[in-house]
C-alpha cells in the first residue's frame, strides 16, 4: 500500500506517506541526538578520577571507521540507483556492501569500547564516560537497526521479491541510513575532532 | 498593610476592596510576599505591583467584554437570521497585537533595570573585633542546604580563597550555625548558596526572592533587612520527604547586638559544671558526636550521614528554633520548651519524618528518661539565651 | 488506487498463518480495531478513566491540606500522591484526551477515511495504555514515584529515592512518550498528506491547524524528554553518573532537558483546547472565526516561541542573570500571540447571535479563565517577581487556571460539542449547563484562593503547614472547592449515562444538531465506519456551512439547503477499509514486561522482548489488507515509523 507507483498521485503533497513519515521521524531524531550531544558537551570535561577523553581517544582509528561509514552512504546510493534502473543483481550487491560496511563500523565501535573499558573507562566511571557511551551507543544502535533493515532488503532480493517498483522502500531506508551517517559526522566532530581535555 | 497600600493608590479602590477582602485575613502572615522589609524585596514589590494592576485592568476589560457579549448578543437560535458575517479586521488585529507588545516593552524595561539592580552588590564593610583586633568584614554568609535543615557559615576573613565547590567537605569556618542566620540590620549581606545533597531553595520572602541551593554549584545572592527582627523562610524547592519541615529564619540585630553575637559565637563551648550536665556530655560523646559537632569538645569533621553534616550545637541555646526551624526552643515567656525538646530527643523520627534509617536524619537514640534529662541538662549549657524580643518574634501567631 | 475488493472479500479470503482478524464484535473488535474513530473513543475512555484517578489523587491532596498539620496521608504518601497527580493529569489524562479529539476529528475535518497509518495508530493507543498501566502498577509494587512530576535530579537518584517509584516514572513515561511520538508522526503525515481535494492548508479548520502545530511540537519535544528519561533510567538502573554531583554530575542538566520538553508540552496541552473552542465559538455565535489567518499564525507563533521560554521555569535555579533576562523577555512576549487569540475569540462573539448551550458555556469559560491564568503568567514572566512567586501556591494557581481553566474546560466543550458526532445522541444540555456552572464555581473556589496562599508565602509540594501563617482559611475553601469539581465531574458522568439510556432505541439525532461549520458534520451521526460516502471536494473554509447557506440579492444570509440535503447518508457500501490487526496490542503488551524486567528481574524482559519481536515480524508479514496487490511483504521495511499500512482515498464502489 505504500508503493510509490500507486501513492504518488494520491497524496496531497505528492510524497508517499511512508517517505513523509520518515522525514518527520528524522526531524524528531535530530532533537534526540541534539540532546545527547548537548549532554556530552556538558560532560566532556568531567571525568572525575577516570581517564579523560584526550587521554584515550585513538583518532586515527576512529577516522578510519568513520570513513568506512561514510563510504557506506555511497554504496547505499549505488544500491538505490541500481534498483531504480531495474538492475537487481547490482542492487543486491550494493545492499550487501552497505550492510557490511555498517557492520565493519559497528565492529570498530565494539573494539573501541572494549579497549576503553580495559583502559579503565567503564560506563559508570564518570559523567564523561556515561555521556560518551550513551551517545555513541545510541548511534551504534541506530546503525544496527539500519543494518537489520538492509539485510531484510537483501534477503527479500534473494527471494526475488524486491523489484524495481519497490525502489521507494529502499529509498526510505536510504534516507535513514544517510541520516545516521550525517549524525555521525557531527558526533565525530564533537567528540573526536574538537580538541579534548586531558587529565 | 495590603489594604493600607491599596488605599494610597486610590484609583483602583474597587479592586482594592476585593483584594483587601482576599488578602486582608493575612496581613500579618510571616511569609507574606507583599510585605517587603528590605531593599531587594521592596524593589521586587515595586515591580510586581504596577504589573499586577495592569493585569487587573486587562482582566476587567476581558470580563466586562464577556459580560457585555452575554448581555447583548445572547440568542436562542429560534430563527435562521444571521448577524453580519465579519471575517476579521486587519487593522483591529494589528492594533491588539501592537498594544500588548508596547505594554510589554514598557514592563520589560522596568524588569531589566530591577533585575540589574537585584544582581548588583555594593562593597560594604562591617567592623568586627576578632581576637582583639578590628577586622573589616564584608558581610557574607555561606548558606548550605541539606535534607532537611539549613546551615549558615561565617568566614570572617572573607571568602577569597575559600573553596566552596564541594559542599560536603567545606573548609572550617569561624562560626557555624543552623536554622537561623543572624545578620546586622541595615547592611547588605552577600550570600553564597549551595547544597550538600539535593536541590533546595533559600527564601526569606520579606527580604528577597528565593535562590536555589544546588550541589556542586555556588549561587550568589543577597539580602538586607531594614530593621532588627525575625524574618521567616521556608525551603521552596521540593527536596524529598520532609521538604515541608525545612524552615529557617533570618535574625536581624542592631550592629552592636550583632557584634556581641559574633563575639559570643566565637567562643568554644564551656565545660559543664553540674553533674547532670557532665553525664549528659558523656552521652553526647557516645551517641551524638557521631554526627554533631561542639566546638571545643569534639570536631569529628564529618557526620555519619548522606549529607556528611549535622547541625553544629556549640551555641544551640542562642537559637530560638531547632530541628530544621520547625520547633521553638523557648516559650514566649523565655523559659525552655522542655517538653518538645525531650520529645525530640526521645524519638525524633516521630517528630519529623527524615529517613533516619537511610542516614538522612536523626535516628531515635533509645535514651531512657534519665538520660534524656541529662542530655537536656548538658544542652542548656551550650550558648546564651537570646533576647526576649527575639524569642517573642519567633512565635508564629 | 483502484481497488474493488470489499471488506467482505478481505475477510473471506484465506491469508495464511498471519490472517488478519475479521473485525468481529464486542471486545474483540475493540482490541483489534485500526479505525481512527474507535481508537479516538478508546483514547477518550482511557483518558477520562485516568482523569478520575488523577482527580481522586487531587482530592487526597486537598484533604491532607484542608487543615494545618494534616494527617490524612503522611509525608511519604503525600509525595507519591502529588507526583502521580501531576504525572497522571498531564500524561495520562490531558494529552490522551487531546489525542482522542485529534484521532477522531482530524481525518473527518480534512475529508479523509482514516489516518495515514491505521495500525500504527492502534499501536500508539495500546502503547500509551501500557505506559499508563506501568506507571500505576507502582502503587502496588513498592511505592509510586515520589520525586514530583518534574523529577529534579539528584533528588530522583537512587540514594534519595530508594523505592522503585522513580524507575516506574522513568520507564512508564518513556513508554507513553513513544506512543505520543508515533501518534504525532502519524497525524502530521495525515494532515499534510491526506486532505480532500481542494482542502488547502488555509481552508483547514482552526482545530486541525492547532492539532498540526501540536503534533509538530510533539515530534520535536518527545525525543528531548526521552533523552532525559534515558539518562535518569540509566543512572538509576545501571549506575551511570549523569546526576551525581560528587563526581561532577550537573544538577541543572536535568532541568534544562526536562523544561526544553516541558514548556512546549504546555502548548502541546493547550493548543488542542484552543482549536476546540475555535470551532465551538463561531458555531454558536453564527459568525465565522474572526481573523482566521491571525488565529492560525498566532498558533504557529506560539509553537515556535514555545521553544524559547523553557528557562523561565529556572529563574531561581542559578542560571546566570543574562539567561534570566533573555528568558524573561521571551516569556513576556509569548503573551502577545496568546492575547491575540483571546481578543479574536471575543471579536468572533461580538455582534453575533450567541446561543449559550453547554459547549459554548465551556468555551467562554476557557476564554475568561485562561485569561486569568495568562495574566498571572505575565506577573511571573517578570523574573524578579518570579523569585518571590516560583514554587509557591501562586504558581499552582497560575498553571491550574491554564491547565484546568484553559484545557479541561476546552476539552469539556469539545466533549459536549462532538458527543452527537461520536455517539449519535446529544448529551442533555440542561445537565451540561449544571455541569458547567458547578465546575466553574468549584474551579474558582479551588484555585482562586491559591493565588492568595501563594502571595502569603505558602510553598508548593509541602505535605503540611503549621497554623499561624495565615494559610488555614483559604486551604479549607480550596478543599471545599475541589469537592465541587468532583461533583461537577460526577454530573458529567451521570449525564453520559442518562443520555445514553434515553437514547437507547431512539433514532440517532439529526446530522447537524448545532448548525455547524466544518467538514466532519457532512457525515451522518454517529459517523459511519467509512466516514465519507464520497470524498468531498472542498471549495472554502467552513465548507459545510457554505453548502448550507448562501446570500440573497441583498447580501443577507439565506439557507440554500437543509442539513439533511447536504449531509451524506452513510449508505455507501464496499468502501475499502484497512483490516483490523492483533499485533498492535501484542506489541504493546510486551512493553510492561520489559519495564518490570528492567526494574525487578532482567529475566522478565525475555517474554516482553519476545512479544515485541514477534509482533514486529507478524506486523511486517501480515498481509496488507488488499490481497490483490501483487506486492506485499516488503512494503513495511521503511524504518520504524513507516512500518505500517496506509489507507487510500478509495473510490466508492
Amino acid at each position: 500500500m505504500s508503493d510509490s507507483a500507486t501513492t504518488d498521485h494520491a497524496t496531497t503533497t505528492g510524497m508517499s506517506h511512508n517517505k513523509l513519515a520518515m522525514w518527520v521521524f528524522l526531524g524528531s531524531e535530530c532533537l534526540l541526538f541534539g540532546a545527547l550531544i548537548s549532554t556530552y558537551l556538558v560532560y566532556r570535561g568531567r571525568f572525575a578520577d577516570g581517564p579523560a577523553p584526550g587521554d584515550i581517544f585513538d583518532i586515527p582509528f576512529t577516522s578510519v571507521s568513520s570513513f568506512v561509514l561514510l563510504m557506506s552512504s555511497l554504496t547505499m546510493v549505488l544500491a538505490l540507483s541500481a534498483l531504480q534502473r531495474g538492475d537487481i543483481r547490482n542492487n543486491r550487491l550494493w545492499l550487501l556492501t552497505t550492510a557490511l560496511l555498517g557492520s565493519l563500523f559497528i565492529g570498530g565501535q565494539v573494539y573501541e569500547f572494549t579497549t576503553f573499558f580495559r583502559e579503565g573507562l567503564g560506563y559508570t566511571t564518570s559523567p564523561f564516560s556515561s555521556a560518551f557511551f550513551t551517545l555513541t551507543g545510541f548511534h551504534g544502535v541506530h546503525v544496527s537497526i539500519g543494518i537489520l533493515m538492509l539485510m531484510s532488503m537483501f534477503i527479500s532480493s534473494l527471494r526475488g521479491t524486491l523489484r524495481k517498483e519497490h525502489s521507494e522502500t529502499v529509498e526510505i531506508i536510504g534516507l535513514y541510513w544517510h541520516f545516521v551517517d550525517i549524525i555521525w559526522i557531527f558526533i565525530f566532530t564533537v567528540i573526536y575532532l574538537v580538541p579534548s581535555p586531558t587529565s | 498593610m495590603i489594604s493600607e497600600r491599596l488605599r494610597r493608590r486610590g484609583p483602583l479602590a474597587l479592586v482594592a476592596v476585593l483584594l483587601a477582602f482576599l488578602t486582608g485575613c493575612a496581613s500579618d502572615a510571616e511569609l507574606d510576599t507583599l510585605n517587603p522589609q528590605g531593599p531587594s524585596a521592596r524593589q521586587i514589590d515595586a515591580l510586581f505591583d504596577p504589573v499586577f494592576y495592569v493585569a487587573i485592568v486587562v482582566f476587567i476589560f476581558v470580563f466586562a467584554g464577556t459580560f457585555i457579549i452575554w448581555w447583548r448578543f445572547r440568542d436562542n437560535h429560534d430563527d435562521e437570521t444571521f448577524p453580519n458575517q465579519i471575517h476579521g479586521d486587519t487593522r483591529l488585529e494589528l492594533l491588539w497585537t501592537i498594544v500588548p507588545t508596547l505594554i510589554l516593552v514598557v514592563i520589560s524595561v522596568f524588569t531589566l533595570t530591577t533585575l540589574r539592580s537585584l544582581n548588583s552588590t555594593e562593597a560594604n564593610a562591617f567592623a568586627l573585633e576578632v581576637d582583639g583586633g578590628v577586622t573589616q568584614w564584608e558581610p557574607e554568609v555561606v548558606v548550605v542546604g541539606q535534607q532537611w535543615w539549613w546551615e549558615f557559615r561565617y568566614y570572617l576573613n572573607g571568602l577569597d580563597g575559600v573553596d566552596l565547590t564541594d559542599a560536603r567537605h567545606l573548609p572550617p569556618a569561624d562560626i557555624v550555625t543552623a536554622g537561623q542566620m543572624v545578620i546586622p540590620a541595615g547592611e547588605e549581606i552577600e550570600l553564597a548558596v549551595t547544597s550538600r545533597d539535593v536541590i533546595h531553595s533559600f527564601w526569606i520572602p520579606a527580604l528577597n526572592g528565593k535562590k536555589d541551593a544546588a550541589p556542586g554549584r555556588v549561587h550568589p545572592w543577597k539580602l538586607e533587612a531594614d530593621e532588627p527582627g525575625v524574618y521567616f523562610g521556608q525551603c521552596t524547592e521540593f527536596c524529598g520527604l520532609s521538604h515541608s519541615r525545612m524552615r529557617m529564619q533570618v535574625v536581624a540585630m542592631t550592629p552592636d547586638d550583632f557584634r556581641a553575637w559574633i563575639e559570643e559565637q566565637l567562643q568554644p563551648a564551656a565545660e559543664p559544671v553540674e553533674a547532670a550536665a557532665q553525664r549528659g556530655q558523656e552521652i553526647y560523646e557516645t551517641q551524638c558526636a557521631r554526627c554533631h559537632v561542639i566546638d571545643g569538645f569534639n570536631d569529628n569533621g564529618g557526620a555519619d550521614l548522606v549529607s556528611n553534616a549535622a547541625p553544629n550545637l556549640t551555641h544551640l541555646m542562642s537559637r530560638t528554633t531547632y530541628a530544621g526551624g520547625i520547633f521553638n526552643m523557648y516559650e514566649p515567656n523565655g523559659s525552655l520548651d522542655r517538653t518538645q525538646l525531650e520529645a525530640w530527643l526521645r524519638n525524633s523520627p516521630a517528630e519529623k519524618p527524615a529517613y533516619a534509617e537511610g542516614r538522612r536524619g536523626m535516628p531515635a537514640m533509645g535514651l531512657d528518661e534519665g538520660q534524656i534529662d541529662d542530655v537536656v541538662a548538658y544542652l542548656v549549657t551550650l550558648g546564651q539565651k537570646p533576647s526576649l524580643d527575639i524569642i517573642a518574634a519567633t512565635e508564629v501567631e | 488506487m483502484t481497488e474493488t475488493t470489499t471488506v467482505d472479500d478481505v475477510v473471506t479470503q484465506p491469508l495464511g498463518v498471519y490472517t488478519r482478524p475479521r473485525g468481529g464484535t464486542g471486545w474483540r473488535d475493540w482490541i483489534t480495531t485500526v479505525d481512527h474513530k474507535k481508537i479516538g473513543i478508546l483514547y477518550g475512555v482511557a483518558a477520562l478513566f485516568f482523569f478520575v484517578v488523577g482527580g481522586i489523587e487531587a482530592l487526597l491532596i486537598r484533604l491532607q491540606l484542608a487543615t494545618p498539620n494534616g494527617t490524612v496521608l503522611g509525608a511519604d504518601m503525600y509525595n507519591q500522591v502529588f507526583t502521580m497527580h501531576g504525572v497522571t493529569m498531564i500524561f495520562l489524562a490531558a494529552m490522551p484526551l487531546s489525542a482522542a479529539f485529534a484521532n477522531y476529528l482530524i481525518p473527518l475535518q480534512i475529508g479523509a477515511r482514516d489516518v495515514a497509518f491505521p495500525r500504527l495508530n492502534a499501536l500508539s493507543f495500546w502503547i500509551f495504555l501500557a505506559g499508563g498501566i506501568v506507571l500505576n502498577l507502582s502503587w502496588v509494587l513498592g511505592g509510586a514515584p515520589d520525586g514530583g512530576w518534574f523529577g529534579y535530579a539528584p533528588n530522583t537518584g537512587i540514594v534519595f529515592s530508594p523505592s522503585a517509584g522513580m524507575d516506574f516514572y522513568a520507564l512508564g513515561l518513556q513508554i507513553t512518550g513513544v506512543a505520543s511520538l508515533m501518534s504525532s508522526i502519524n497525524l502530521t503525515v495525515t494532515i499534510l498528506n491526506m486532505r480532500a481535494p481542494g482542502m488547502t492548508l488555509f481552508r483547514m479548520p482552526v482545530f486541525t491547524w492547532m492539532m498540526l502545530v501540536t503534533q509538530l511540537l510533539l515530534v520535536f519535544a518527545m525525543p528531548v524528554i526521552a533523552v532525559a528519561l534515558f539518562l535518569l533510567a540509566f543512572s538509576r538502573l545501571f549506575g551511570a553518573k549523569f546526576f551525581d554531583p560528587a563526581v561532577g554530575g550537573d544538577a541543572l542538566l536535568w532541568q534544562h532537558l526536562f523544561w526544553i520538553f516541558g514548556h512546549p508540552e504546555v502548548y502541546i496541552l493547550i493548543l488542542p483546547s484552543f482549536g476546540i473552542i475555535s470551532e465551538v465559538i463561531p458555531t454558536f455565535s453564527r459568525k465565522p472565526i474572526f481573523g482566521y489567518s491571525f488565529m492560525v499564525f498566532s498558533g504557529i507563533a506560539i509553537g515556535f516561541m514555545g521553544w524559547g521560554v523553557w528557562a523561565h521555569h529556572m529563574f531561581v535555579s542559578g542560571i546566570g542573570p543574562i539567561s534570566v533576562a533573555a528568558f524573561s523577555l521571551s516569556t513576556m512576549f509569548i503573551a502577545v500571540p496568546t492575547g491575540v487569540k483571546i481578543l479574536n475569540w471575543m471579536a468572533t462573539m461580538w455582534g453575533g447571535r450567541i446561543k449559550f448551550s453547554a459547549p459554548m458555556l465551556f468555551a467562554v469559560g476557557v476564554v475568561s479563565m485562561f485569561t486569568i491564568g495568562g495574566l498571572s503568567g505575565v506577573t511571573h514572566a517578570i523574573s524578579p517577581a518570579d523569585t518571590q512567586q516560583t514554587d509557591t501556591y501562586y504558581i499552582v494557581a497560575h498553571f491550574h487556571y491554564v491547565i484546568f481553566g484553559g484545557i479541561i474546560f476546552g476539552l469539556f466543550a469539545g466533549l459536549y460539542f462532538w458527543w452527537p458526532k461520536v455517539f449519535g445522541h446529544m448529551l442533555s444540555d440542561l445537565v451540561g449547563k449544571w455541569n458547567f456552572w458547578v465546575m466553574l464555581v468549584g474551579f474558582n473556589l479551588t484555585f482562586g484562593p491559591m493565588h492568595v496562599l501563594g502571595l502569603q508565602g505558602m510553598s508548593r509540594r509541602i505535605d503540611s503547614y503549621s497554623p499561624g501563617f495565615g494559610f488555614e482559611l483559604w486551604n479549607m475553601v480550596s478543599t471545599v472547592g475541589s469537592f465541587l469539581i468532583a461533583l461537577s465531574v460526577a454530573i458529567f458522568v451521570i449525564n453520559v449515562i442518562v443520555s445514553a439510556m434515553k437514547a437507547r432505541g431512539q433514532a440517532p439525532c439529526g446530522p447537524d444538531p448545532w448548525d455547524a461549520r466544518s467538514l466532519e458534520w457532512l457525515t451522518p451521526n454517529p459517523t459511519p465506519v467509512h466516514n465519507f460516502d464520497e470524498i468531498p471536494v472542498v471549495e472554502s473554509l467552513d465548507e459545510f456551512w457554505h453548502r448550507k447557506y448562501g446570500t440573497d440579492e441583498d447580501g443577507r444570509i439565506v439557507r440554500v439547503a437543509s442539513a439533511e440535503e447536504v449531509c451524506e447518508d452513510g449508505s455507501a457500501v464496499g468502501v475499502h477499509l484497512p483490516s483490523p490487526s492483533f499485533w498492535p496490542i501484542v506489541f504493546a503488551s510486551g512493553l510492561p514486561f520489559i519495564a518490570l524486567g528492567l526494574i525487578f528481574n532482567l529475566w522478565l524482559t525475555v517474554p516482553g522482548g519476545l512479544l515485541v519481536v514477534m509482533a514486529i515480524y507478524a506486523w511486517i508479514f501480515e498481509p496488507v489488507d488488499d490481497p490483490d496487490a501483487a506486492h506485499g511483504d516488503h512494503d513495511d521495511h521503511g524504518g520504524d515509523e513507516a512500518a505500517a499500512d496506509t489507507t487510500e482515498e478509495a473510490p466508492v464502489v
